[in-house]
């Protein structure tokens, strides 16, 4: 998620809050081609997916690392487990709502 | 997951690059080339000929390591490890036998036969996790 988020910053995420198109949300990925689970992560909901508008369509802002829904498909509402609203260490501060252009 | 709203929990943006593509047959497939240089030294006294195959020899052998090694720290997970407890030791001795114990300090052929072997040990846990 660089350069949005970098390995170790310490977030501050509400659970169960409703996705929004924009935000950067913690979520549970589908297991890998070998049936391994992956990590709980980090992704950006970019929206409802368009063929199922149940579903949420999630995406990397770093493109060189890492899976998103353009690999493994939108995921379950359920699968968004909440929502991260801050960084709280370091550099404290909201998290913007797109991925720096 | 969220049990203690305010317990830090770890989450990652992604867990490995993404292509995702193993096979033991890329370490076999330089095992093979070292078997073949020990079969044509044995046939050839030039002493150019087996400075050239001692160096392409150590090169693939470093590469069977290599190879090996790949597999072991990226794609055999916990799970693989927990199913088939052979599995660390058996990556051990092939590299091993890739090494200066093995075809870097032989040119016997039956060193070589022994690290394909290992590799066909391993190559066969790999399908066994491709099952799964």
């Amino acid at each position: 998620m660089e350069p949005t988020l970098r390995e170790g910053d310490l977030l501050l995420a509400r659970a169960g809050a409703r996705p929004r198109a924009g935000r950067i949300a913690v979520v549970r990925l589908p297991p890998d081609s070998d049936g391994m689970p992956r990590p709980l992560s980090v992704k950006r909901v970019t929206g409802p997916d368009p063929s199922d508008p149940s579903r949420w369509w999630v995406e990397r802002d770093n493109p060189r690392e890492g899976v998103d829904s353009w690999l493994v498909g939108s995921l379950a509402a359920r699968d968004i487990l909440g929502t991260v609203l801050w960084r709280l260490w370091p550099r404290p501060g909201p998290l913007p709502k797109a991925p720096a252009a | 997951m969220f049990r203690t709203r305010f317990t830090p929990v770890a989450v990652s943006a992604h867990c490995d690059l993404p292509c995702g593509v193993y096979d033991p047959a890329q370490a076999r497939i330089e095992a093979e080339s070292i078997k073949a240089v020990c079969k044509k030294v044995a046939d050839n006294d030039d002493a150019d000929f087996r400075v050239r195959a001692a160096i392409i020899k150590e090169q693939r052998s470093e590469l069977v390591k290599h190879h090996l090694w790949v597999l072991w720290t990226d794609y055999f997970k916990p799970p693989h490890f927990e199913k088939f407890p052979e599995l660390h030791t058996l990556v051990n001795e092939a590299t091993k036998l890739a090494g200066a114990s093995g075809t870097k300090g032989s040119f016997d052929e039956s060193v070589a036969d022994d690290l394909l072997a290992k590799i066909d040990r391993i190559a066969e846990i790999f399908a066994e996790t491709k099952k799964a």
